[in-house]
């Protein structure tokens, strides 16, 4: 099977979990890293890596890499995209796939005029438990799925302090909605939109009502009602505003009930996990994704979540925006 | 012998924290003096936690303070809040998602990152080290400072944050992360630097091992007296923190107090302190975070 040379474009939070599971993988090579940050790059050096870049656009000219994973700030999504396309290299990008619906269009374009892949990083698609939840609905399992309701609630950029150890700075971009695209219905909503797509078709309409408990432009919660195409019924409520984290699914169905979650394990299992299986349930689904990415580039697939995907959800996003309720 | 009082929040008045307010600085005997025409206070924001978590002061607790200061003293006073940017904490950001900003435009008051003001040099010993740091104009040129502070745990060795740590948040120097080897030394030394005038702890909700409502409200004018008295509380050996004995010997206040109002050991009870076993858990958290599975871990 042949190596695929990857190359890391941004090592911050979730770029370095992509990092530390790129170089578990078998059959890849982390070529090069880049990133703006000297101590992003430090740590990088750290794993062993030897071609280190300030400057993506340097990595990208490396005839070392094959693909690249992009894990900037939303913002930079659709240059980065379109530069590595240009140089044919293959596109793990990180969700949301760009700031607007037209800037999602041109990166499906861009990625299609030069003819790579591209995979939007969505890594609850990769949980076995959900996958499972997507077999029950579909074998009819629940019967009819009258309603849903999904949660996804944690302190997302604003981490909070777990048991001591300083809380980490924000980088400005995430204050910037222009640079964002949106708030926490953009950051946490499209991983349920994209699941609850995968469940029950495409959303038909949707209304969403926004809080803005910390007083910013971005909303840092949402509860959006959407219809899906399947004529599920499904309640969307997101937050930023908790220091508990929660990733929740309740299925209503007319045979049956489900309830799915997505949760850190308690510390000590997750080190039991560690040890035995070198990373622990709750990244798994990270681990999933990158293999899959791999394994499509190795055989020749056409990954998903597409661009196509992406952009679905960031019209779906759009729209509840537009359809603001005031309650 | 300095005075720390103890007041609980009252349930059924129209003014609940102004009345607390007034009380607890009733019980140590506190006067406003005269002349007063610039007042800074001294919340405690940390990082972007809002004030449910225990580890920023309310806003409204702040609002209730310049109610009973314009009553005191005068409605024409200069008010402004003060804060500085740290490691992880823009102001800007911090004064708008914690409530600050709307408060301010409410009640009229200036917010001021510290960061921003104009300093100058000030030289200060503290237990036979030299230190320069910046002192703000906004906190040279007031006439009563007030530090409000909160009750809680913080990592060794300095153990508790009250009223003198939170003066370490008047330094306007961003990268606050520089004096974490010397913290107790440095806590001591601002606060010989800049010494406040009155201090309140706003502990309505305590932040502990978890946040709990325990309603409290403490004044004196002595932080390391009511540092002492908040580490008894927190459930911590005042005498094993060696910053407020520090601060005693370089003449900050004193260890002993009179306690007014409450009981220690009634609000004792009520804190979420923490047990032997929470503090071994977070150490084995700690290291790992520290050896960098955190994430893998689903720790952070």
């Amino acid at each position: 099977m042949k190596t695929i040379r990857l190359g890391l474009i941004g090592v911050g939070g979730i770029g370095q979990l992509h990092l530390k599971h790129a170089l578990m993988l078998p059959n890849v090579e982390v070529t090069a890293v880049a990133d703006s940050s000297k101590s992003a790059l430090d740590r990088a050096k750290g794993f062993g890596i030897k071609n280190l870049y300030v400057n993506y656009s340097e990595l990208l000219r490396s005839s070392d890499v094959d693909a690249v994973l992009i894990a900037l700030p939303t913002h930079l999504h659709l240059r980065c995209t379109r530069e590595a396309a240009e140089v044919g290299k293959h596109i793990f990008l990180e969700k949301p796939i760009a700031v607007t619906v037209d800037e999602a269009k041109e990166v499906i374009a861009s990625a299609e005029r030069y003819s790579v892949k591209l995979m939007i990083g969505y890594p609850m698609r990769f949980n076995q438990h959900f996958l499972k939840l997507k077999d029950d609905v579909a074998n009819g399992l629940l019967g009819d799925v009258e309603s849903a309701h999904a949660t996804y609630v944690c302190s997302g950029p604003f981490v909070h302090r777990a048991d001591g150890h300083s809380p980490s700075p924000v980088p400005d971009w995430w204050f910037n909605i222009e640079l964002t695209g949106g708030g926490v219905l953009v950051d946490l909503g499209c991983h349920i939109i994209n699941l609850m797509r995968m469940l029950f078709g495409e959303v038909v309409d949707i209304k969403g009502r926004f809080g803005y408990r910390y007083n910013m432009d971005f909303e840092d919660s949402a509860v959006c009602l959407a219809r899906f195409s399947s004529g599920t019924l499904a309640t969307i409520d997101v937050g930023w505003y908790s220091q508990e984290y929660l990733l929740r699914l309740d299925l209503l169905g007319s045979v049956r009930h489900a309830t799915v979650e997505h949760m850190p394990p308690p510390t000590l299992h997750a080190l039991a996990q560690m040890l035995t299986k070198g990373i622990s349930s709750f990244n798994m689904p990270h681990y999933r994704e990158l293999q899959y990415f791999v394994d499509c580039l190795q055989n020749d697939f056409d990954p998903f979540p597409s661009g196509l995907d992406g952009l679905r959800d960031l019209e779906v996003i759009s729209k509840a925006y537009k359809n603001s309720l005031s309650l | 012998m300095s005075f720390v009082s103890l007041v609980t929040i009252p349930q059924n008045t129209n003014n609940p924290l102004q009345d607390a307010i007034v009380q607890s600085i009733n019980l140590i005997d506190y006067s406003f003096g005269t002349g007063v025409r610039r007042v800074v206070i001294k919340p405690n924001l940390c990082y972007y936690w809002d004030c449910t978590t225990g580890q920023t002061t309310d806003p409204f607790f702040i609002s209730s303070l310049i109610d009973v200061l314009r009553q005191r003293i005068g409605y024409d006073i200069d008010i402004a809040i003060i804060e500085s940017d740290a490691s992880a904490m823009r102001c800007k950001y911090a004064f708008r998602m914690l409530g600050y900003e709307k408060l301010a435009k409410e009640k009229n008051v200036r917010l001021v990152n510290l960061s921003e003001d104009s300093s100058n040099g000030i030289d200060v010993s503290c237990n036979g080290r030299n230190y320069n740091f910046l002192l703000p104009k906004t906190i040279a040129d007031a006439d009563l400072k007030i530090n409000v502070a909160h009750i809680k745990y913080t990592v060794d060795p300095i153990k508790l944050t009250c009223a003198l740590k939170n003066i370490f948040g008047c330094n306007p120097y961003q990268k606050k992360f520089k004096y974490h080897n010397d913290l107790g030394n440095v806590i001591v030394a601002l606060n010989k630097a800049m010494p406040f005038d009155l201090t309140l702890i706003d502990c309505n909700v305590a932040a502990g091992v978890q946040p709990r409502k325990i309603g409290l409200v403490m004044a004196s004018k002595d932080p390391v007296a009511l540092d002492v008295v908040a580490a008894r509380i927190a459930g911590l050996n005042p005498d094993k923190i060696s910053y407020i004995a520090l601060a005693e010997r370089e003449g900050v206040g004193t260890r002993t107090y009179v306690a007014k109002g409450g009981e220690i050991e009634f609000y004792r009870a009520l804190y979420p302190r923490i047990t032997f076993i929470m503090k071994s858990k977070g150490r084995v958290k700690r290291v790992l975070v520290k050896v960098g599975m955190g994430r893998r871990l689903g720790l952070e």
